[in-house]
Parts: structure tokens; C-alpha cells; sequence
């Protein structure tokens, strides 16, 4: 997603990039990203609570008004409410086969 | 808590079963295009990557490789209207309220309150994750976004990836 909003800003559309994943980020590097120290799913925190959508949201976009340093990361205040670990299936037999076939 | 790390999860988790490192892309800078307008003037689109689909279309492929699929999305559609498929990530949450990871029902909010100029005639679900072919992101299909949100008449693109 990072190397998409590159292409998107070098074709000159501003982007601003909502992440869960700050280490990700600073390697790709996406023009301007808000970074949320939540889970994958919660990028815009937890399910009804529109006042933290809506927070997060904006404050995406005022990031994108202001950022003039390319490549910026601003963190997001907010502390989940719990520990959270990252926990991905792990891929299907037939994309392990196709892997270790190479 | 400290950011989870997960290019040493992933490079972990993976590499367990036999999975060579994933190759990030790595950048010391960025291109940086200014927003030439208030806020209040720019027309904004939105652009998940969670496997998020209008219930009238097929799913997304919940373990997809390389999959370019990318979906356009109506400016007015139903936030109860959408199902995720995606096994990368936890969207509980965003089952029950799309906002968790694609703010639409926010982002017409911001519209009608004149926060933002309006909703892009289309917003976008696609370029879920584990996509190794990169150059077919860089060359085409992310070209092709860009030109099509230029069509639009887009000043301003929130990503959110998963």
C-alpha cells in the first residue's frame, strides 16, 4: 500500500496513508502517514465508537494539509485498550507446496 | 505497548515454514505532492486493502497471493452492506462496523458537516496483502488508480492498508 501512495503522490495526487504497522512504514515509506498503535483490524479504533473514527479520520487529513517533510510519520496518542499480537493464518497447504516447489 | 514488529514476526512466523524473508521495499525518501487547497475544498477518496467487498460481489480470497484485484466502490454505499475476506488480519471489529478500516459512514460525515469539499465519485478496495509482484503494482496497476483518481477529479487519497 505504501508503493501505491508513492505512484499516487508522483502522479500528483496527495496521499496520506492510515497505518497499524510502523516498522512496515518506515521502510516503504509512504509520503504522509498517521500511525495507530492498534491491531491490524483497528485502524480507526473499535467498532461503534465513532468519536475515535472521526478523530483518527481528521487528524489524517490535517496531515495531509500540513505534512512538507515527504516521508513523515505522526503518531496517533491513543493507547489500546489491551495487549494485541499479530496472529496471520499461516498459508494454505497448496501455497506451501507452491513455495518450497521453487 | 511498543509498535508490534512485524517485518521480524512475519520473517519469524514464515520463515518457520520454509518461506525465504519477504524482501520489504526500502526507501531514504519520498515524493511529497502539497494539497493545493483547503481541506474544505478538496475532494477526498478512500483505499482499503482489506479484503473488503460489496456483498453483491464475489469475496475477496481470504489467503490471496498476488492478487491486483481492485474494486471500485460507490460514494453512497451502505457501510452494512460489505464483507471482509482477508485471514491476515483480526477484522472482527470491522464485521460489525466497516468504519474500523474503511471510514466511509466518517468520511460522508466530514462531507456533509463541509470539513472536506466532498466524497470521490469512487472509493477502492484492493491491493490486498501478500502481493509479490511488484512491478506490476509499481508499472500498472497503481498507474492505473492514479489515473483513474485523476479522472475523478481526486485532490487527496487515505490509504489504509491491512
Amino acid at each position: 500500500m505504501g508503493l501505491v501512495c508513492r505512484v499516487v503522490e508522483e502522479a500528483g495526487i496527495a496521499t496520506v496513508c492510515v497505518s497499524t504497522g510502523r516498522d512496515i512504514t518506515a521502510l516503504v515509506k509512504p509520503p504522509r502517514s498517521y500511525f495507530v498503535n492498534a491491531p491490524m483490524g483497528n485502524p480507526f479504533g473499535q467498532a461503534g465508537d465513532v468519536a475515535t473514527q472521526t478523530r483518527i479520520l481528521r487528524a489524517a487529513l490535517s496531515l495531509a494539509m500540513e505534512c512538507k517533510d515527504a516521508g513523515r510519520i505522526v503518531d496517533d496518542p491513543m493507547q489500546w485498550p489491551a495487549p494485541f499480537a499479530f496472529n496471520p493464518a499461516p498459508p494454505t497447504a497448496e501455497a506451501r507446496e507452491r513455495q518450497l516447489r521453487k | 505497548m511498543e509498535p508490534i514488529r512485524y517485518v521480524d514476526t512475519l520473517a519469524e512466523k514464515y520463515g518457520a515454514l520454509g518461506f525465504p524473508p519477504y524482501d520489504w521495499s526500502r526507501f531514504d525518501d519520498a515524493p511529497l505532492t502539497p494539497l493545493g487547497k483547503p481541506l474544505s475544498a478538496c475532494v477526498v477518496s478512500l483505499l482499503t486493502s482489506g479484503g473488503v467487498s460489496r456483498c453483491g460481489m464475489p469475496p475477496f480470497q481470504a489467503d490471496a497471493r498476488n492478487d491486483l484485484r481492485l474494486d471500485s466502490v460507490a460514494p453512497d454505499a451502505p457501510s452494512n452492506d460489505f464483507r471482509i475476506h482477508d485471514s491476515y488480519y483480526d477484522h472482527a471489529d470491522a464485521d460489525v462496523d466497516l468504519n474500523c478500516v474503511f471510514p466511509i459512514d466518517r468520511l460522508r460525515e466530514l462531507a456533509a458537516a463541509g470539513e472536506i469539499g466532498a466524497v470521490a465519485p469512487r472509493l477502492w478496495s484492493g491491493f490486498m496483502g501478500r502481493i509479490y509482484k511488484r512491478q506490476a503494482v509499481l508499472q500498472d496497476k497503481a498507474p492505473a488508480l492514479a489515473e483513474m483518481l485523476r479522472a475523478d477529479g481526486v485532490d487527496l487519497l487515505v490509504a489504509v492498508p491491512a
